[in-house]
């Protein structure tokens, strides 16, 4: 009897943990899946990327304009700043120019037109591909460019605005 | 467990999706972008071939270059018809494909704070301009100053000529409003005296705090005075047996622009200079006088992600000396002239845009509808509508891929003031109210 009840007892208390487990494990999971989402959004997250031979770690709003507008050309260390962007058309490119750049692509487009056709200035080199974009910008000195966080590696750096 | 497979079958296609699925339409994108061309070239203009073009660019673009060598150019072909008087041709009988306009540029930094660039540009439009290539600019820019988005450098060279908003490249089909500039501002009968001229400039790129930016370009330049449109316009005629100088002239703009590019504000001058020099060899009935250009612009423009607003207005002060010998029409004579326009345009989408104008023209802002020039010369037999001109425009372009574009354009106007004289060499010819329609293809590298 007492056999019995001690029986009843383990049953009950083992179906409460496993249960509790159970809670415990979906709970987890939960959380997980949750990290994994918000992971998911901060990936798809835009960020400026440069050349890792870069020594600039921040640069303010305004320098980041410049740079992408073509009209500063050089980085504090002298060495040439060459810019990669993405098709006019493009998500990405999109995104940085209204979000990072604050400005629409096509006055993007006209700035850049502007400087090519009277001289003053060049076209940023336009790449197909995040991965062409990843590629140009850990091999080619001086390089920035953008990527999605999700593409990023360690073979560019991010650059942080101030 | 069983929970644990649903979240874990959720989460995967939240997670990868994203990410895997961008290139792949990014390249999808690419893919439509470039193969659209050369579909559409068949229909528009045989010259042009995209398709083969952009993949000889690419090859030849993949490729390191040293120096940073880049090369750029476009070819643009119209098609003009008027219900009277020529724009670019014989443009009133049936239409005309007079206006091709091509250029091929390259440009290299062969050190950081060093460029070179030069531009060939051919442009065939009417009697004025027959296609021959001419060195558009070719200059070094040398960077001397360089602290955050502040910079301050030289160019030496040919060099455009920055007045308004949009004379440096009036001649790019994709950078210009419409087929035709608002022709008060940005006259296509004087163009090659305004285009560019030999120069010496400084400019500069200054961040106001927060606000923005003020760029200004400011130089001495020689102009081009050398070509039948430019001395049809001076000295009334072509044909005189001398020539124009070339003189020192001054030109300066300075541009506000706020750091989300919504606002510009924009001013300009020209201080132009030139002098006619009369033939010896025959018997020249003009003197050596000398003509001064001295017009000043103000820009104004506001954008939006689907509009934008845009105004230009231009006081012009034309001055002879008393040394033409030719008292009639020109010994010290002067006007002072006013044009300006307003203009919007609106983008549907990102490859269909619209736009309007009025753009007004005055040859001389005291005598509005030319009647005091028509009675003082009515001895010469003087048109009055030849002083002015007012356009309304309406206007659609078509960005097909983001290198190949179509226009089409209809212009009411209502006086002939801004009319080629090469063109039209007789005023008696030319009809004060008259329609315009133009097409437009251009392809861009």
């Amino acid at each position: 009897m007492l056999k019995l009840l001690q029986f009843i007892l383990h049953i009950r208390l083992f179906s409460y943990f496993t249960f509790k487990r159970r809670a415990l494990v979906g709970c987890f999971l939960l959380t997980l899946f949750l990290c994994i989402n918000s992971n998911a959004w901060s990936n798809e997250q835009p960020e400026i990327v440069v050349n890792s031979g870069v020594t600039e770690n921040n640069v303010s709003g305004n320098v980041l304009r410049s740079i992408f507008s073509m009209r500063l050309k050089t980085w504090t260390d002298g060495t040439k700043i060459r810019v990669f962007v993405l098709a006019d058309d493009d998500q990405l490119h999109q995104v940085v120019a209204k979000e990072k750049l604050n400005v629409f692509p096509y006055q993007l487009r006209s700035t850049w037109d502007r400087l090519v056709f009277s001289g003053t200035g060049q076209a940023p080199i336009k790449v197909n591909s995040n991965e062409e974009m990843l590629a140009k910008i850990a091999s080619t000195p001086g390089a920035i460019g953008y990527l999605w966080r999700a593409n990023i590696n360690e073979s560019v750096n991010v650059l942080q605005i101030k | 467990m069983m929970l644990a497979g649903s979240v874990s079958a959720q989460a995967q296609p939240e997670t990868g999706s994203p990410q895997e699925f961008r290139p792949l339409q990014s390249l999808s994108n690419w893919f439509k972008t470039s193969e659209l061309p050369a579909e559409a070239t068949g229909v528009e203009d045989n010259k042009k071939k995209p398709g083969w073009v952009s993949s000889a660019i690419n090859r030849f673009r993949n490729n390191e270059l040293p120096g940073d060598l880049q090369i750029h150019g476009f070819v643009t072909q119209a098609y003009i018809a008027t219900s009277d008087n020529d724009v670019f041709g014989n443009s009133d009988k049936g239409g005309s494909f007079g206006l091709t306009e091509a250029a091929l540029n390259a440009s290299a930094r062969p050190l950081p704070k060093l460029q070179i660039s030069a531009q060939v540009l051919s442009r065939r439009a009417g009697e004025g301009n027959t296609g021959m290539p001419r060195l558009d600019y070719a200059f070094l820019d040398y960077q001397v100053y360089s602290h955050e988005a502040d910079q301050f450098g030289i160019r030496v060279g040919r060099l455009k000529n920055p007045f308004g908003f949009y004379n440096d490249t009036r001649d790019v089909a994709f950078t210009r409003p419409g087929i035709l500039l608002p022709q008060s501002i940005y006259f296509d009968r004087t163009r090659n005296l305004g285009l560019s001229g030999d120069s010496v400039q400084l400019y500069g790129e200054k961040a106001i705090s927060n606000w923005g930016t003020i760029s200004t370009q400011f130089g001495v330049f020689w102009p081009i005075v050398s070509d039948k449109d430019t001395e049809s316009s001076v000295v009334l005629d072509h044909r005189r047996p001398g020539s124009l100088n070339r003189e020192a002239s001054y030109i300066g703009r300075g541009i506000f622009e706020t750091n989300d590019k919504r606002l510009r504000l924009g001013i300009s001058g020209v201080w132009l200079n030139t002098s006619y020099d009369p033939s010896f060899h025959s018997l020249d009935p003009l003197g050596p006088g000398s003509f001064q250009f001295t017009p000043i612009y103000f820009s104004a423009q506001y954008n939006t992600e689907k509009w934008s607003l845009t105004s230009e207005y231009a006081i012009r002060n034309i001055s002879y000396n008393d040394k033409f010998g030719n008292k009639f029409l020109l010994n010290g004579k002067s006007s002072v002239g006013e044009s300006y326009y307003f203009q919007g345009e609106y983008r549907f989408t990102p490859r269909w845009e619209g736009f309007v104008r009025y753009d007004a023209y005055f040859a001389d802002r005291n005598d509005r509808d030319g009647s005091q020039f028509a009675h003082d010369f009515a001895a010469i037999g003087a048109i009055a509508h030849t002083r002015f001109a007012k356009d309304i425009t309406v206007g659609l372009r078509w960005n097909v891929t983001p290198e190949f574009m179509l226009r089409a354009e209809y212009h009411h106007v209502n006086g002939t003031g801004w009319l080629s004289r090469l063109d039209n060499p007789t005023a008696v010819g030319t009809t004060q109210h008259w329609d315009l329609f133009g097409i437009l293809a251009s392809y861009r590298f």
